[in-house]
Parts: structure tokens; sequence; C-alpha cells
């Protein structure tokens, strides 16, 4: 049987849509620098002040999320074969719902205010279940890489939930009596972190780590068990919330916290066994980040700063990793749209630039550096957050981590612009 | 064109970073003659590679599964 049901590019979408969600997502960490440097003292004090929900979420949605669903809409297609349906105009409404939402429930989260939060809970609730459904029907029809599509499946799931618990909460700020509110938090975060960042990075890693750094793929009783065993603790995590008894949730979460663990290691072991010994930002930033990762979960474990955590957690893996990601992936996709571009029009004679170009290694060795920079100095003044000089630690923490973010956009925007130079030559 | 009749190219792309397979596909299809064969050896389904193969008036069938593919593309 001849196959002639492949990916067509026609279909997929333009590369501006990935983009734009890329492009947008440096922005909500230069506002997080800001207010960082505005209420540091407060953020790392306590995890229940308003500035550092508000923080959380800059981070969580504006950033991590953005990249995340613009990545999803465009790679999709590329690692299991299964196109996002309508996905230009879908992925434009999501992104505003997703900017404006985040936008609204971090000031309500700062300022408080029914509009701000019913406005952003409801613009976010509108954008990511469109997401979901969009990405369900692809994840429905995909029919490549079985694991990764398991773990999406089940990672969308996990996106689900969380948004259920977030709008929940939401209500709770809004003054509708919910009894555990704290109990509730901790699921909301269970959810977000490891159901559905934690999952998703399975999903993906199982892809990119041996595809981009040419490792041996992972272990097929982690593939196999890993997504069901962060989804089965995080249910009975909930069943346990659910019945009022929180103090047990902790038994639900440690077993998927273990399985992320394990999931670090074995990432860890299979970038030391890739079969180029070069060494390049992509793979500095996933060390990086797996470190943090087993890092938290240790800190964790010994019922350490939960401040600390949340540092480790969304500077170190939900800051770096996409970072990293992005440095492979915006230079593929601009090379692999142009190559398209010179196949359809058949002009042979316009040299396409290899993908290293796109994005300079040394530019954004800079750029993991000023990120290493702020991940230190965030990671200590949260370690010690009442010292004399922990504020001074703070703050350069924030300038460095607006200086990693302004990096970040500056060759974003230069990988873009040199992609629409060349592709004007198509 | 019968595909029995010409020679089969062997291209093996299991050790390269991307997008190194998918660019040595494509040389090796243009340097080969149209009666020729090639059968690409991969350790994933190059999903990105058939619209491109499609356009360019080629055939291909893949078998495989894991961590090993394979690809065989004739015009």
């Amino acid at each position: 049987m001849l196959n002639t049901a492949g990916l067509s590019l026609d279909q997929a979408p333009p590369i501006r849509v990935p983009f734009a969600f890329f492009l947008a997502a440096p922005f909500f960490v230069l506002l997080a620098g800001v207010l960082l440097l505005w209420q540091g003292e407060a953020v790392l004090l306590t995890r229940w002040s308003p500035s550092a929900l508000a923080l959380t979420h800059l981070i969580a949605l504006g950033f991590l999320t953005q990249v995340m669903l613009g990545a999803l809409f465009q790679m999709l297609p590329v690692l299991i074969g299964a196109r996002v349906p309508g996905a230009t105009w879908i992925a434009s409404l999501v992104q505003g719902c997703l900017i404006l939402g985040t936008l609204a429930l971090v000031a309500g989260l700062q300022w408080g205010g029914t509009v701000r939060l019913s406005l952003g809970a409801g613009a976010l609730a509108l954008g990511l279940t469109l997401f979901m459904g969009a990405a369900g029907v692809a994840l429905a029809r995909g029919r490549g890489a079985p694991r990764t599509l398991q773990a999406m499946r089940l990672a969308l799931f996990g996106l689900l939930m969380t948004l259920l618990l977030g709008v929940l909460l939401v209500a709770g700020l809004l003054g509708v009596p919910i009894g555990g509110l704290t109990a509730w938090v901790d699921l909301h975060l269970g959810w977000a972190l490891l159901g559905w960042v934690g999952m998703l990075i399975l999903g993906v890693g199982y892809q990119v780590v041996p595809m981009f750094h040419v490792t041996p793929a992972y272990p097929a009783w982690l593939a196999r068990s890993a997504a069901w065993l962060i989804l089965s603790g995080l249910l009975i995590a909930t069943a346990f919330t659910l019945m009022g008894w929180s103090g047990a949730a902790v038994w639900g979460f440690g077993p998927a916290v273990g399985v992320l663990a394990v999931f670090a290691v074995v990432t860890l072991d299979r970038q030391r066994r890739r079969v180029r010994p070069r060494i390049d930002v992509t793979l500095l930033h996933w060390w990086s980040a797996m470190l943090s990762a087993l890092l938290a979960a240790l800190v964790w474990l010994f019922g350490g700063r939960p401040e600390l955590i949340g540092v480790l957690v969304l500077i170190g893996v939900g800051l770096g990793l996409p970072s990293g990601m992005l440095f492979k992936i915006m230079p593929f996709l601009s090379w692999f749209h142009l190559q398209h571009r010179q196949v359809a029009a058949r002009r042979f004679d316009v040299r396409l630039p290899h993908m290293q170009a796109f994005i300079p290694e040394r530019s954004a060795r800079v750029q993991f550096g000023l990120h290493l920079g702020a991940l230190s100095a965030l990671t200590s003044a949260a370690i010690w957050p009442d010292k004399t000089w922990s504020a001074g630690l703070m703050a350069l923490g924030a300038l460095m981590l607006m200086g990693a973010a302004a990096l970040l956009s500056r060759l974003q925007f230069d990988c873009y612009g040199r992609y629409l130079e060349i592709g004007r030559r198509l | 064109m019968s595909p029995e009749t010409g020679e089969t190219f062997q291209l093996d792309v299991r050790r390269l970073e991307p997008p190194e397979p998918l660019e040595r596909i494509l040389d090796t299809l243009a340097d080969m003659p149209r009666d020729a064969r090639l059968r690409v050896v991969h350790r994933r389904e190059p999903f990105p590679l058939y619209d491109l193969l499609r356009r360019l008036g080629y055939q291909w069938h893949t078998e495989g599964a894991d961590e090993y593919f394979e690809i065989l593309i004739r015009s």
C-alpha cells in the first residue's frame, strides 16, 4: 500500500500561528520581573501573598502555557501526524483569551476585584476549553507515537482538572463558601504541575530527547507506566481531598512526584548516552531543568519551604525548559517552512541557511547564563528569605530574569526576521 | 516506470539530528536516477517528509514500529 495521507503543510497552521504564542511569552516574564522588583519580599516570604499568586500565574499561564499551546498547535502534526482542525482561527482566539485572561486574573490576584477575577477566570475557561476541544480532536485522530499520544491525552485531562479547580478557587475568592480552601489550592497546584506540565514534558520528552540529541529511546517500562501512575496518584489525591482527608492527599502526590523524578534521572542518563558528545544550549537548559525538578522533589520530600519548590519548579523548569526548546523549535520551524516553500515554488536556486543560523548558539548561551544566574539568585533568596542580603539577591535575580527574557525575545524576533527575509526571496 | 528495473539506494539516517535526515533524503533523491528507488532507515516515522515527497511527485511506503522504520521511496 502506498502511503499518500501524510502531513500536508497546506493544512497545517502558518508559521505565524505558533510564533505569535512564542513571541508573546517573554513579555509575561518581563512583567513577572517587574512584580518581583516591586513586591519581592512578599513573594518569597509566603506563597499565600497576593504577589506570589500573581507571579505564579504570570509564569505558569503567561509564559509556560503560552509556549506549550503554541508548540502543540504546530508540533502535533510533526510528532504524531495529527492536525489540529481550524488551527489558524482557533489559535488566534485561544491566544486572545489566554492573554486577556492571564492579565485579568493576575491583576485580580494582586489587587482583588470581582470584575478582574471573573473576567480572568471566564476568558481562561473559554480559551483553554477551545484549545482542549481542538487538540482533543487531533489527539483522537493521531496515529503515530502511542506513548506520546497517551501522555498528551492525559496531559489534556490534567489541564481540564487544573482549569476546573482554578475556577472553583476563583469562586472561593469571590465569596462562595468552600471548605478547606488550602487543600483545594494544593490540588489545583498538583494537577497543574504534575498532571498538565509534568505529563506534557513526559509526552514531548519521549519524542524530542531521542530526536534532537540522538539518544537511546526511553525504556519501555517507564513510557508504559509513567503517565498512568501520575494520573492514578492525582486521582487518589483528588478523592482524598473530596472526602475531606486533605492530609492523606500526599499519598497521591507522592507517587506522581516520584515518577517525574525517575523521568528526570532517566532523561539525564539518556542524554549522557547521546551519539554525538556535542553540548548545545538546549541540552544545557534540559540539564538545569531536570536538576531543578529533582531538587524540587527532594525539598518536597523533606518538607522544605514551598516557596523554594515554587522557584525551582516555576523558574528552573517552567521557564528554563521551554526556553531551551524554543532555541530548537523556532529555528527548526523556520527552516522547515522555508523548505516547503522552496519545494512548492521550485526555487532551488535560493540557498536555505542551516537551521543553526536562525538563532546564534553564542547569544543563546548568554541567555542561558542569565537564566542560570536568575535561578541561582532566586533559589538562594527563597532558602534564606529573612537575611539582610536576601532583598538584594532577590532584586539581582529579578533583573537577571528580565535580562534573560529580553534576550530571549530579541533572539526570537531575529529568528522570525530572518525567516521573513529569506521567505521573500522564495 | 516499473520499480523493479532501477537500482535501490540505501540511506541510514538513524544517527543524525533533525533536520539532517530530511536534508540527506532530499539530496539523495535529487542525485539518483529517476528509475532508482531509495530505501531509508529511520528511527522515527518522518511525517514532515511525506508532504515534501508528494509535492515532488514521489511515492512512498513506510513499514516499521518503535525505533526502526523503513521508508521505500520511488518516483
